[in-house]
């Protein structure tokens, strides 16, 4: 499994999915969008058949864990289907919301990190927990503002979420990086602040520094090389967790399979260097 | 700071990304040196790109005909006015042909709905379900005096549409083996079915008469009622070569008789 000896995998697209099919490269495992293969029954098919011969991770975007309403039902019933087919190595969803009154943006939006907002989504983490009959984890999500009334850092409710509902944590370092220059927080006092126990996977993706009324904010566009600083976040993460299992995520200008597998490899040799300690068992 | 609980700021922050923000929403975004609009603004953005790209990819013809960046002005108004009702973004767009309808700058492109609709048929196509395998033994069984109470469940996949432009054309005309095609806009209506084959979808031309029977019974309405429409208006039809037709095509998944009156 994955988490023994934790490796690196790729985020797979729909781009590369006929090469994977065709080539087989020796990944150790796979992430997808659930969402994609709900409503698409060929690319069902192709899941299926890279299923065959790789673990695959089901990583939601839909969910709205913060909505303040509840869980749209008939989605996570589409996702424990999904999830009964591709007997996933992991599932994960993010500390976010993304619909409203009927509408649903296809965005991780911004909550204020209240006792409001704990109690919602830690209802709600549950609920998902119950229907799939199996641990997830959240995801810190990418941000470009943060709200006054926040009563709590991120980090510290990310670690109350955990001790509420048993759920896990997916540590996006590259998020953790641009959240840091876009909403000022402090990157190493972050990671210090996550409960090590808890991490189940990170994920790794490059940003792109663009122009907003004169200031440079960080976009997480998951375009580009994961950057030199986000490497060495990164490495501080493992000596903080040990090593996770760690995927790289690629989204937009998506390159050639192979430059994917290269990012892997070069996970792959930060896990490697980094301690064997298993986190979970000095869990706090 | 007057907090605003979850519901509401959640209801203001979608109706600010969509339209325009309030003051009691940008009063709970820490600035950090940049203005809350500006904040707000980068999420709009994503937004708006991300779901364009989306409704590019599901109508590249639309877009092709009346260029990219016109389309980009008409998807920002449709995504404003018709955001996503689901998390799925592949089921997103089928409002596209109506919004088009009735967006006035595109009045001058009386065809291009319909196009719409063709290539939202494309689409539907490319990602149904498999057809399940029908009863042919079943419904050789049927009592021939219940056949006309018969309704069927089509291949999923299928759509049909009629429409008094040469939409076929049009689309095949961007397609990358149609690039040199003419296409006589004065040509009369077409008769359309759309389906999935193979790795591809495959849209044709069929006769108007073969068109209301398959289209009638696509509608839910029983073999009896849909023979009794596509006779109407097509008095010529040969039934018996149209049934045959429908099964050698294997466009029915299921069929149920319906309880008598």
């Amino acid at each position: 499994m994955i988490d023994q000896q934790p490796l690196a995998g790729i985020g797979l697209r729909a781009s590369h999915m006929r090469e994977l099919l065709a080539r087989r490269p020796a990944v150790p495992w796979v992430e997808v969008h659930a969402e994609n293969y709900m409503a698409d029954a060929r690319a069902l098919a192709s899941l299926e058949s890279v299923r065959r011969d790789y673990p695959v991770s089901l990583h939601g975007v839909g969910l709205s864990l913060g909505s303040a309403g509840p869980l749209d039902r008939h989605h996570l019933d589409r996702l424990r289907g999904l999830a009964d087919i591709v007997e996933p190595c992991l599932v994960s969803e993010h500390l976010s919301w993304s619909t409203s009154g009927g509408a649903y943006l296809n965005h991780l939006l911004p909550l204020p990190y209240t006792l409001e907002t704990l109690g919602l989504i830690a209802a709600h983490v549950e609920e998902v927990q119950e229907r799939l009959g199996r641990r997830i984890l959240v995801e810190n999500p990418s941000s470009y503002l943060r709200f006054r009334h926040s009563a709590m850092p991120e980090a510290e409710f990310l670690a109350e979420l955990t001790r509420r509902t048993g759920c896990g944590l997916l540590c996006d370092v590259n998020n953790v990086y641009v959240n840091a220059w876009n909403v000022g927080l402090d990157a190493e006092a972050y990671l210090a602040a996550l409960p090590a126990g808890a991490i189940g996977e990170i994920h790794l993706a490059g940003h792109v520094a663009n122009d907003a009324d004169g200031q440079t904010i960080l976009i997480d566009d998951h375009g580009s090389p994961v950057a030199a600083p986000v490497w060495r976040l990164f490495e501080r993460a493992l000596e903080r967790f040990g090593s996770r299992p760690t995927l790289i995520e690629w989204d937009t200008d998506i390159p050639e399979l192979d430059v994917l597998l290269d990012e892997a490899r070069t996970a792959e040799a930060f896990l490697a260097a980094a301690a064997p300690k298993d986190g979970r068992a000095r869990a706090a | 700071m007057a907090v605003l609980a979850l519901p509401e700021l959640q209801q203001s922050f979608l109706v600010g990304l969509l339209g325009s923000e309030d003051m009691a929403l940008l009063d709970l975004i820490e600035g950090d040196g940049l203005d809350a609009r500006a904040r707000l603004g980068i999420y709009r953005h994503h937004i708006l790109t991300t779901l364009t790209a989306v409704l590019e990819a599901a109508y590249p013809v639309v877009s092709a005909l009346v260029d990219r960046r016109f389309f980009g002005y008409a998807a920002d108004a449709f995504i404003r006015r018709h955001p996503p009702a689901g998390p799925c973004l592949g089921e997103y767009g089928a409002d596209v042909p109506e919004f088009l309808a009735a967006f006035p700058p595109c009045a001058h492109l009386p065809y291009l709905p319909d196009v719409a609709r063709l290539e939202w048929a494309v689409h539907r196509a490319a990602t149904a379900p498999p057809a399940a395998a029908l009863d042919r033994e079943g419904l050789r069984s049927v009592d021939p005096g219940r056949m006309a109470d018969v309704t069927f469940t089509l291949d999923p996949s299928l759509s049909h549409l009629a429409s008094p432009w040469p939409v076929e054309k049009i689309w095949r005309a961007h397609q990358a083996e149609g690039k040199d095609l003419d296409v006589d806009m004065t040509a009369g209506r077409v008769w359309l079915e759309v389906r999935a084959t193979g790795d591809g979808v495959t849209v044709r031309s069929i006769e108007s008469g073969r068109y209301a029977l398959r289209n009638a019974l696509g509608r839910g309405m029983s073999l009896g009622e849909a023979i009794e429409i596509a006779l109407g208006s097509h008095p010529a039809l040969n039934v018996e070569v149209e049934i045959r037709s429908m099964l050698e095509d294997n466009i029915f998944s299921r069929f149920t008789v319906r309880a008598g009156e």
